[in-house]
């Protein structure tokens, strides 16, 4: 237990108990003090090799991702009212399929994220972009009726 | 009450006759010059496609206008008639003074931050705009 204290590294059984005991939602303290600033936030790089403490960490995603560092391109280019009638801008943030791109993915920042979401939403409803599973309507017939207005 | 600006868009049957867009149009300038509106812009985005089926039409006309107005109600009014109107497939207003304003807000606030810097002839080779004399906790 004490090698792992200095190391950190190796997810062993034994960390169990500690990970029990000490670090619940996430590696908030830890005892291996050089890793701490690494990866404290979610997806640091580096971050996901340390031990999967707490069930609710923020990183139990499938696998450990290193996140290129993004800036906003909102905040870039000073934007601040985010236009929903702006369809090209709006689609580099949705998935093929229609589904909003989270955060993570794409860089932006949290207030401009909130905005981008009211934006998306509000063309969804005029139909300049497409709601969630109703792509082109071809795939799923069925589905795209159920949103008929 | 204080001005209110609403962005009004709304889409027409494709292939609809010129006479029965113009009727629709008109309804919505009545509906406007009879609560006192202003319609500040007017656009036609013409025939584009849809992103999904709309009472089985593939594509439809867009229409975009920008009314400003100081009755509320007006809202209600414009989305009944539009409601009413066979051509009309999809209408949707959204209320937008309080985001312009807010907006306004920001880029104030940016322009007098950016007044309050010291300015060098020389553009600084970090990616913000802030010299290096700022006294803030940047390490670029």
């Amino acid at each position: 237990m004490s090698e792992e204290q200095k190391q950190g590294q190796p997810a062993s059984p034994a960390v169990s108990r500690e990970a029990a005991e000490g670090h619940g939602a996430g590696p908030r303290r830890e005892g291996a003090g050089p890793h701490l600033a690494a990866g404290r936030r979610e997806g640091g790089p580096g971050g996901g090799g340390r031990r999967e403490g707490g069930p609710g960490g923020p990183r139990r995603g499938k696998r450990q991702y290193f996140r290129k560092k993004k800036v906003c391109k909102f905040c870039v280019e000073k934007m601040d009212f985010i236009d929903y009638k702006r369809a090209d801008i709006l689609s580099q943030f949705v998935q093929e399929r229609g589904k909003i791109l989270p955060r993570r993915m794409t860089g932006v920042c949290s207030r401009h994220q909130r905005w981008l979401g009211v934006a998306i939403k509000r063309a969804r409803n005029i139909a300049l972009l497409p709601f969630a599973g109703s792509a082109a309507g071809t795939l799923a017939p069925r589905a795209v009726e159920a949103h008929k207005s | 009450m204080e001005e209110r600006l609403y962005d009004l868009v709304f889409i027409v049957r494709p292939a609809t006759p010129e006479e029965e867009i113009k009727k629709v149009l008109s309804t919505v300038e009545h509906a406007c010059a009879e609560k006192g509106a202003k319609v500040e812009k007017a656009e036609t985005w013409g025939t584009r496609k849809l992103a999904y089926k709309v009472m089985k039409h593939r594509e439809g006309i867009y229409f975009y206008q920008q009314v400003r107005t100081t009755h509320g109600e007006l809202v209600h009014e414009l989305e009944r008639r539009l409601g009413v109107q066979d051509a009309v497939i999809k209408y949707q207003t959204v209320r937008l003074d309080e985001d312009l304003k807010r907006q306004k807000k920001l880029v104030h606030k940016r322009e007098q931050r950016a007044a309050r810097r010291p300015r060098r002839p020389a553009p600084p080779p970090a990616p913000s705009a802030a010299p290096m004399g700022d006294p803030g906790t940047h390490a670029s």
